[in-house]
């Protein structure tokens, strides 16, 4: 008998495999049923009794989303308006946030309170002015205009995360690089930024989740759809008289997709331990 | 302490700063202004030259207008359901994460999915799953013997809390990676510590996690409080703010009003109001989490 | 020297026209209702071939964003210049003297005679002359019911008011969850309530344009409406929100037995249900000699900011001509056509859902064009019918307060 070793087991499954079951259910439970409903066929769409599964599966929804509608295109254009976001409020909010976490310099609680004002508004509300601005820069209908916008709004927080990470690691470790004659750029780039990784993963991470999913400005920037995204292309999807639940749930289902394979690849420099040494030092 | 020493030193700031200050000078500054002047205004989208000057008019009806009073009060129960719900769940979702497992990087990367669902399709989807004829979420819970019959969820004077838990489900991933990158922060010897000094594992979160984490726990949540106080998407498909006012919220209040009702000026003094209400909450929450400290948005 | 710069001068001149001649482009807004249906884009590119000198750009914008995406662009300056249009919106439109009257344009126009004499009025403003929306695809409101269990109920078709509430009461069992009538108190759900205002003999306006939407006549036929809800219980306890999905989704999982809808959703709900099951009737009406429903007309209209506003009107008008309407009709978007030649032929004769819809179109009656008509679709229809169906307020004050929304002036 090996008692202790089975005690260790039951616990490893009871406070361990349980909340991740619970959590992935949590999390699964809504996007699987949009995931079966797109393999339906549309008349078993409603049923009363509520039937779980269809009788038979079809991809139809995809092939006529991929073959019929312009989603493609609006894949591709979100793809490249998230990756000029991500470029450029990763380079502006980690060179901003480092300002804010290392050098002193006065009003900078003013500056906080100018990136917080960013983000009081409905967007709804300030998207005719910005209208207007994008009209007068001649950048209408361009994916330009949309990774403007989105790297105005989400610089705020990111910057705002980021300082939190670079303040939580000791000056004492900048400093004694400093005297050590590493010049400030070899101190950022050896010295901080591994330490503050999670926090730049985190903030990338929101960065990428928000400009996919920015519907606002992507609708008001491109009336056609040479620079329309993703968001703007699924509420096409939905006419006066006509829901297209197979090219909605299909084009969700498709939609998520490239987040979790960026999560997946970033996730692992969420490691734990690693300002470890830093504080020894 | 490092400091500002010779002329390239005294310069950095601004350099650091630039970019990120210009790109926001040049696209907030101007719709900001712009929208702080139309609240003086009646005017209305389709007639933008004859806009007319009316004061504090706006603002005055307002707050002697019954709707809005009963959407600033659905938004203060919007807000505060969803996001102290959000970092619950987010907060369990994290724990849950930093333990080593294996097919974790998989769990991680499906954790983004309801987070990276947009907004209309969550609510199209959680308003089929509510249905009260052919909800998926009735028939379980009448198999469950929870409910007895089948609730429509959205069309009760509670709906409000419908559109909350869809809220929750799409906002908790945020602070569980939020969270979760904190957590990975906290330097692992002080736990090694705190566990030779005999401290379980729940005064480890609490007196060692919590606040190391709390510079984290106090940015995601304020941000996540002006978001959420400013998303609509979820209302505006699911309940429309219905049965009757039950689940109006001000920025759909203040949307239907600029674009309906055509009233720009009267829709820009809610979003006013509502940010001046938001700062001045969250400069208490501040005061409140940072104790004695004062205010400054510096952390 | 001087001869030579005048031919110069007006070579240049013939040039720039001709250029500009040739390329005359008009924006043209439009939602399309499937995005995977290509009509609308061969019937452009049909008309621009057929048309050298002008050229039409199409900018699509959804649906559920559509009026607030064309106010911003009108009022940043950066309108289109001819666009698909509701008539819900012509009050508003008109009175901010952005609607260019069509009526000059039309004397010349072949297809006039045409277009269902009826139609004209959609696109008028009353006591004022001209035409300002073009007529292009029309809808009435008819009722779909469930033939199999009509007939196991030994019950008729109902043609009144009465008959109508009897037989939602005999096929309302809430034990399996089944309802007589998928009423619709949420999102879009004040065009079947016209429909059955209208049908009970309420009008919003009487023919000297003053709104009568709470007259006591009104007020009982509201409250009519509101008791299948709140004191008959015919329609399901989730009917205060219940917007398009909910309504033909609990119809199709046969959680209702009626449902008030047009032909846009006939197809659907055939190939769900199969052919056999499902009934379609006219609206009933509360005096079976004054039959009435409610229509909605999408036309076209041309903007008074626009520079090209001949070619424009060439555009929106070929789409109402035969063929081009003929297209759009019979696509899947399609809705019912506005011209006679185009809505006798056997396709839509022989079809039970268009002919008894093109039926309807002979006593439809449409929202007016006063301005406070779009808040009172977005929004204040909404809200106060919840209300009444949870017996928050009478009908008669959801009335007043439509009543008051209408004639607010913007």
């Amino acid at each position: 008998m090996n008692s202790p070793a089975l005690i260790r087991k039951w616990k490893g499954c009871l406070f361990l495999w349980i909340p991740v079951l619970l959590w992935l259910t949590f999390i699964l439970f809504p996007y699987g049923w949009m995931l079966i409903t797109s393999l339906k066929p549309p008349h078993e769409l409603y049923t009363s009794p509520i039937k779980y599964l269809p009788s038979v599966y079809t991809f139809e929804g995809y092939r006529l989303l991929l073959e019929t509608t312009d989603f493609p295109r609006f894949f591709a254009n979100s793809l490249v308006v998230v990756a000029g976001t991500l470029l450029i409020t990763g380079v502006f909010a980690t060179s901003a946030a480092y300002c804010f976490s290392r050098i002193n310099f006065r009003g900078k609680g003013k500056f906080f309170g100018l990136f917080l004002a960013t983000q009081m508004f409905p967007a709804v509300l300030l998207v005719f002015s910005l209208f207007f601005i994008m009209r007068k820069l001649g950048i209408l209908n361009t994916r330009l205009a949309l990774i403007i916008a989105h790297s105005t709004f989400s610089l705020p927080f990111t910057t705002w995360l980021l300082t939190g990470f670079f303040n939580a690691i000791p000056r004492e470790l900048d400093e004694a690089a400093i005297i050590d004659g590493a010049s400030r750029w070899q101190t950022f780039w050896h010295v901080l930024a591994p330490l503050a990784a999670p926090g730049l993963i985190a903030g990338l991470t929101y960065v990428f989740i928000y400009s996919w999913n920015e519907f606002v400005y992507a609708l008001t920037f491109t009336a056609d759809i040479s620079a329309r995204t993703l968001p703007v292309g699924l509420h096409t999807f939905m006419g006066e008289y006509i829901i297209r639940w197979d090219l909605l749930t299909a084009g969700g289902v498709l939609t998520g997709l490239p987040i979790v394979v960026f999560f997946m690849l970033v996730q692992r420099y969420l490691v734990q331990g690693l300002t470890a040494g830093a504080v020894k030092g | 302490m490092v400091r500002p020493v010779n002329k390239k030193e005294r310069q950095l700031p601004f350099l650091l700063l630039g970019p990120a200050l210009l790109l926001m000078a040049l696209i907030v500054a101007y719709p900001l202004l712009q929208a702080l002047r139309l609240s003086l205004f009646q005017v209305s989208l389709l007639k933008p030259d004859a806009a007319q000057f009316v004061g504090m008019d706006n603002y005055r009806s307002l707050l002697k207008d019954p709707l809005f009073l009963r959407s600033v009060l659905n938004s203060v129960m919007w807000i505060l359901g969803s996001v102290s719900l959000q970092f619950t769940v987010g907060m369990l979702g994290a724990l849950i994460l930093n333990k080593d497992f294996p097919g974790r990087g998989l769990v991680r990367g499906l954790s983004l999915i309801p987070w990276a669902t947009s907004g209309v399709l969550v609510a199209l989807m959680w308003t089929w799953m509510l249905d009260g004829n052919y909800g998926v979420l009735n028939d379980i819970l009448v198999k469950l013997n929870i409910i007895g019959q089948y609730q429509p969820w959205l069309a009760m004077p509670t709906s409000l809390g419908g559109v909350i838990a869809a809220n929750v489900w799409q906002g908790a991933p945020f602070f569980a990676v939020m969270l979760l990158a904190a957590i990975q922060g906290v330097p692992l010897e002080l736990y090694e510590a705190a566990y030779i000094d005999g401290a379980n594992k729940f005064n480890q979160f609490w007196r060692i996690t919590v606040p190391l984490i709390m510079p984290t726990i106090m940015i995601t949540t304020m941000l996540r409080i002006i978001w959420t106080a400013n998303y609509m998407d979820l209302v505006l498909v699911m309940t429309g703010g219905g049965p009757g006012q039950a689940s109006i919220t001000l920025p759909v209040l203040a949307y239907i009003t600029a674009y309906e009702r055509l009233r720009v000026g009267q829709g820009t003094a809610m979003a006013v109001l509502q940010a001046l209400m938001l700062m001045v909450a969250l400069s208490l929450y501040l005061k409140l989490l940072q104790g004695k400290e004062e205010g400054g948005f510096i952390i | 020297m001087k001869r030579k710069a005048v031919v110069l001068v007006l070579a240049l001149l013939l040039i720039n026209t001709a250029f500009a001649y040739g390329a005359t482009t008009v924006k043209y807004l439009l939602w399309l209702d499937d995005p995977t249906d290509r009509t609308v884009h061969d019937l452009v590119d049909k008309f621009n071939a057929l048309h050298p000198d002008i050229n039409v750009v199409m900018e699509t914008v959804p649906l559920s964003n559509y009026y607030d995406q064309l106010l911003m662009a009108i009022s940043a300056g950066a309108g289109p210049d001819a666009a698909r249009f509701k008539d819900w919106w012509l009050g508003a439109f008109h009175d901010a003297d952005l609607l260019e009257d069509l009526s000059p344009y039309l004397e010349d126009w072949p297809g006039r005679d045409d277009v269902i004499d009826e139609l004209w009025s959609t696109g008028m403003i009353p006591g004022v002359d001209g035409v300002y929306m073009m007529p292009h695809q029309f809808i009435t409101f008819y009722m779909y019911y469930r033939a199999d269990w009509f007939k196991e109920a030994g019950l008729q078709p109902p043609k009144t008011f009465a008959d109508f509430l009897a037989a939602a009461k005999a096929l309302t069992n809430p034990a399996e969850n089944r309802y007589g009538f998928g009423l619709r108190g949420g999102s879009g759900g004040q065009d079947q309530w016209l429909a059955f205002m209208v049908a009970g003999g309420a009008r919003i306006v009487d023919e000297q344009g003053n709104i009568v939407i709470n007259s006591p006549k009104a007020v009982e036929v509201n409250q009519w409406y509101i008791d299948l809800f709140k004191q008959h219980k015919v329609a399901p306890p989730s009917a205060p929100t219940d917007a398009y999905p909910q309504v033909t989704g609990a119809f199709q999982a046969g959680n209702t037995a009626m449902m008030a809808h047009h032909v846009g959703s006939s197809v659907m709900m055939t190939q769900a249900l199969g052919r056999e099951k499902v009934g379609v009737l006219p609206i009933p009406s509360a005096d079976p000699a004054k039959p009435a429903t409610m229509g909605t007309m999408s036309g076209n209209v041309v903007f008074s900011t626009s520079d090209v506003k001949g070619a424009a009107f060439k555009f929106i008008s070929w789409l109402s001509e035969t063929e081009a309407m003929d297209k759009w009709s019979k696509s899947r978007q399609g809705q019912l056509p506005v011209l006679k030649s185009v809505a006798g032929q056997e396709f839509y004769v022989d079809n039970e859902f268009f002919k008894v819809s093109i039926e309807g179109g002979n006593y439809a009656v449409v929202w007016p064009p006063l301005p406070g008509v779009g808040y009172v679709s977005a929004y204040v229809w909404q809200n106060t019918m919840q209300r009444a169906l949870l017996g928050e307020i009478t009908s008669k004050q959801m009335l007043d307060e439509i009543a008051a929304a209408l004639k607010e002036a913007n």
